[in-house]
């Protein structure tokens, strides 16, 4: 088969991707296989020090080295007094390179340019740098502990951001942003229960590791900065590079070749602006490519602490939940500060809960900044409210899948950010979750030294809202069509997924239709590839900008068929009389009759909604999107290990455009899940991360898989609406596989991952205090 | 000036002023003549000397598998090998597997068919793995293939199509 054959084969009725030939030659095009002539290659010197002034740097031995072109310091930056020297998609908190003060284990400091990596590394050991350490604060109780030392003493500098953003910091404290979530009356909530649990559970900090790491290259010439990235944002990278650079946003480039991996790893600047700089200050295109060890210390999954106070009456329904959610989120805020809305609301959890209290902290501490990452804060906080139900049902004597039952949204109930429900699944994943798995109440069943058992988790995430996609699309003179969106191809292919909107629409087959990889300078915008949005958002801009050309068309063929475009139709790639195809004029006719060379069409897709920021209520997400999970596990009661042997992972898809790709996506989710649930974790010693490295950070590999695994992706086409699933069946399978453990053993891990170790221990202390193993 | 004696190369010999060694590497059936460095891995010559971009770098440290190549038919990683240990041996890329006019070897085509990738950046790994699998074992079992695969990482999660493809792989292999 070759690439031309491959898109002479394309099945909607499959999907796929529109490049799967390029991808298994080894062709695709990623960042770091990109080469601009003249092109340097840059390192950076990273803190060895969490917190420390920068008391001096001598780099005139570096800048001797051989091919050493550039060398830059945060105070050259703040000297040559052309640059902006700070940005984040929030606050303007994180300086390109460190000024004055390092605030983590890995903060940028130098950057070399030179003509290779040898001699940009050379020059890199020739430096001096002089610290004076600063007391540093790493976990939430060191930050939040009166008198903590400040890893920011000033203010942070706000800036644009994204329209749903509510920004309440707290200056004078580690506490980067605050959310407040207020629903009914939360006392008078507690009065009606019968029982209220307290409960705290916590995640650890993990990375994303995409297995391309960061890479970018950056070329400033003619007045105008150029960036090839790998980023799932390139507005955000525009609008950052211009505000850095104190340039129209028109003279910033950001042209974005497929990624390998994104995961939220590579949302929002991370290397752009370092690149960039280096690249003005060397007059010379530059490449930076990171390390892995590097990666780990970019951009880390906030580690969260959850304190769940929920009232229950005796027949299991929940009453009030007053929640307290703290986010680390490291050194800088990144997008933390909106990440804790959603993460903080999501606590609420899919139930129908009348009175709801919600504060959610962003906490600044000395640690690598924690970012976007798949799941979006609903992990954690999946998490909690998951594993905690399972207690409730235990000490209420009710059946965990019952009680959930009891508590799952419906049509027309509110959810936790005030509006009504619609379009509610989550019954229907439940019964079926429970069904698959053989729900048997969360029976022990001793099998030699093991233990086996089941547990089920329903959750329900927002995808960012207000948002906005805009698509356009050029109808060639052949009948062909180029459709330009900003969407990022990172492996869910939705190259492929937008050639089929615009292939059902115009009824030309998919190899008719190439899709334009982002380039700032020709396609229109996009907000954001991430929050599940892609499919919902752009497709539905795609089949708008269709419907433009589509509307053009018949306008041109009833001038020339002198019909009314009433009684036109499309069909086979051309339009013709209601029923007459003998009349038909191809598409290519009506172009090269237009005279216009080609037929533009274009279209924006826009959600609203938002949430009051005192009260956190209004239109949390312009759907919700529903997963459950269930898991089988086998606890080995000599070892502590926990192996899974069969899970469900049920998502809410609406209709699905991509049938294969939305199998991958979920069970991708569950390696993703299946890492987080059992041995995922960055560990840091004294603001040392520990384990930054493939060798001793473990992700799943093959072997990990769960033994069975069904991926139901649950589709009602009559819905007429389209659910992101990319993120959506991963936050289930952490509380799934906990609830199981604790099903087995007994032993309710609160703090991720459950490890052999903890099981161990939780063991120990049942048959300390006599509880017989059930 | 540094000298270094290599398996492969019958004597020392001396560094160009700049620190490099001229090597010929013998990748996918052609003798290539390369420049490095003794630190100098593989997996960097192939990339930026021949210009090969199959092979590519996820760690580092040999753990995950994306810059895998077959060194004599055995899969071995890019990162880990130096350069100038490399020559005298017959390196194979996924570049090397298709035929002369671009044909798609069968264990490509089993993962296209299965699409066993997203991001596909771990994809060449996977598919030389596969084919130094299935010459080791034609009638590999697919509990054979998970262990044999545990070495190559693929963060988008893709295994279960990958098993897939490569069971397929093994048919369309073996049936000719």
């Amino acid at each position: 088969m070759t690439d031309f054959a491959h898109r002479a084969a394309i099945d909607p009725a499959r999907g796929g991707m529109l490049d799967a030939v390029e991808r298994v030659t080894g062709r695709v095009p990623y960042t770091i296989d990109i080469a601009v002539p003249g092109m340097l290659h840059a390192r950076l010197l990273r803190s060895p020090l969490p917190h420390a002034r920068i008391r001096s740097i001598d780099v005139t031995r570096a800048r001797r080295v051989p091919g050493v072109v550039a060398v830059l310091t945060g105070a050259d930056l703040v000297a040559r007094g052309d640059l902006q020297p700070y940005f984040g998609p929030v606050f303007r908190d994180q300086p390109i390179l460190a000024i004055d003060t390092v605030r983590h284990v890995g903060d940028p400091v130098v950057g070399v340019a030179a003509a290779d990596l040898d001699a940009a590394q050379e020059a890199l050991d020739l430096v001096d740098v002089e610290y004076d350490e600063l007391p540093a604060v790493f976990s939430l109780e060191e930050a939040l502990a009166d008198g903590a030392p400040l890893v920011h003493e000033e203010p942070p500098r706000t800036g644009r951001t994204f329209a749903d953003v509510i920004v309440d910091a707290e200056p004078g404290t580690n506490i980067c942003n605050h959310f407040r979530l207020r629903k009914g009356d939360v006392e008078a909530g507690f009065g009606d229960a019968d029982e209220v649990f307290d409960d705290v559970f916590s995640s650890p900090p993990v990375q994303h590791v995409p297995m391309e790491t960061h890479a970018c290259i950056a070329d400033v010439r003619d007045g105008r900065v150029t960036l090839w990235v790998g980023t799932q944002i390139p507005f955000v990278v525009r609008s950052q590079i211009a505000e850095i650079f104190g340039i129209p946003q028109s003279r910033v480039r950001v042209i974005v070749p497929t990624l390998g991996g994104g995961y939220g790893a590579k949302c929002y600047p991370k290397i752009e602006p370092v690149t960039a700089a280096l690249a003005l200050a060397a007059r010379r295109p530059v490449r930076l490519h990171l390390s892995r060890e590097e990666e780990f210390v970019t951009v880390t999954k906030h580690a969260a602490r959850i304190r769940l106070r929920t009232g229950v009456t005796r027949d299991g329904r929940i009453v009030a939940r007053h929640n307290t959610c703290h986010f680390n989120t490291g050194a800088y805020g990144d997008i933390g500060p909106r990440l804790i809305k959603n993460g903080g609301y999501g606590t609420a959890g899919p139930h129908h809960v009348p009175n709801v209290w919600i504060d959610s902290y962003a906490v600044y501490t000395n640690l690598a900044p924690a970012g976007a990452f798949r799941g979006y804060g609903i992990n954690q906080a999946a998490w909690a409210y998951e594993s905690q139900l399972d207690l409730i049902a235990d000490r209420l004597g009710i059946d965990p899948v019952e009680l959930r039952r009891r508590n799952l949204l419906r049509d027309g109930d509110r959810v936790m950010t005030g509006e009504p429900m619609v379009d509610a699944h989550f019954h229907e994943l439940l019964d079926r979750a429970a069904s698959w798995i053989g729900w048997d109440g969360g029976a022990a069943v001793r099998d030699g030294s093991r233990v086996r058992a089941k547990g089920v988790s329903v959750i329900i995430k927002g995808s960012v809202t207000p948002s906005t996609s805009t698509a356009s699309a050029k109808l060639n003179e052949d009948g062909s069509l180029d459709l330009l969106t900003s969407s990022v191809e990172m492996g869910q292919g939705t190259h492929m997924t937008m050639a089929l909107f615009a292939a059902e629409r115009l009824g030309i087959p998919a190899d008719r239709i190439h899709v334009t990889t982002p380039d700032t300078d020709v396609t229109p915008y996009d907000q954001q590839t991430s929050s599940s949005r892609t499919t919902h958002s752009m497709g539905t801009a795609v089949v708008g900008a269709v419907d433009d050309i589509r509307a053009q068309l018949v306008r041109l063929a009833a001038e020339e068929l002198e019909i009314a475009p009433g009684d036109l139709e499309l069909a086979d790639g051309a339009v013709r009389p209601r029923g007459a195809p003998d009349r038909a004029i191809p598409f290519g006719e009506l172009v090269r009759s237009s005279r216009s060379g080609n037929l533009l069409g274009s279209a924006t897709f826009r959600t609203e909604g938002g949430l009051d920021p005192d009260t956190g209520l209004g239109i949390g997400s312009v759907h919700w999107h529903q997963a459950a999970g269930a898991a089988e596990v086998a606890v080995d009661l000599e070892t502590g290990k926990v192996e899974i042997l069969r899970y469900h992972a049920g998502v809410y898809a609406g209709r699905i455009m991509n049938p294969v790709q939305a199998e991958l996506q979920t069970e991708g989710n569950v390696a993703f899940g299946v890492g987080q649930a059992l041995f995922e974790e960055m560990v840091f010693d004294g603001g040392q991360l520990q384990n930054g490295n493939l060798g001793d950070y473990m992700i799943a590999s093959v072997e990990d898989m769960p033994g069975e695994l069904n991926t139901d992706v649950l589709e009602h086409r009559a819905a007429n609406d389209i659910h992101g699933i990319g993120e959506t069946s991963l936050p289930p399978v952490m509380a799934a596989v906990g609830n199981a453990v604790y099903h087995a053993t007994g032993v309710r891990i609160t703090d991720l991952p459950i490890t052999p170790e903890k099981v161990l221990r939780g063991l120990r202390a049942r048959a300390t205090m006599e509880v017989p193993v059930r | 000036m540094t000298s270094t004696g290599a398996p492969g190369a019958s004597e020392p010999r001396s560094a160009d002023v700049d620190g490099k060694l001229s090597l010929t590497l013998r990748v996918n059936g052609r003798d290539h003549a390369v420049r490095a460095r003794v630190h100098h891995t593989l997996l960097d010559v192939l990339r930026s000397e021949i210009g090969l971009t199959g092979p590519r770098e996820g760690c580092g440290v040999g753990m995950c598998g994306a810059c895998t190549v077959l060194v004599d038919g055995r899969p071995i990683s890019g990162c880990l090998l130096p350069a100038v240990m490399a020559e005298g041996v017959e390196i194979t890329t996924v570049e090397g597997l298709e035929g002369p006019n671009g044909e798609l070897h069968p264990i490509q085509e089993a993962y296209v068919a299965h699409t066993g990738f997203q991001c596909s950046y771990c994809t060449p790994g996977f598919i030389l793995a596969t084919k130094a699998l299935l010459d080791e074992r034609p009638d590999v079992t697919r509990e054979e293939a998970t262990a044999y695969l545990a070495g190559n990482l693929c963060r988008c999660g893709s295994y279960v199509k990958i098993l897939d493809s490569v069971m397929d792989a093994r048919d369309r292999v073996r049936d000719g």
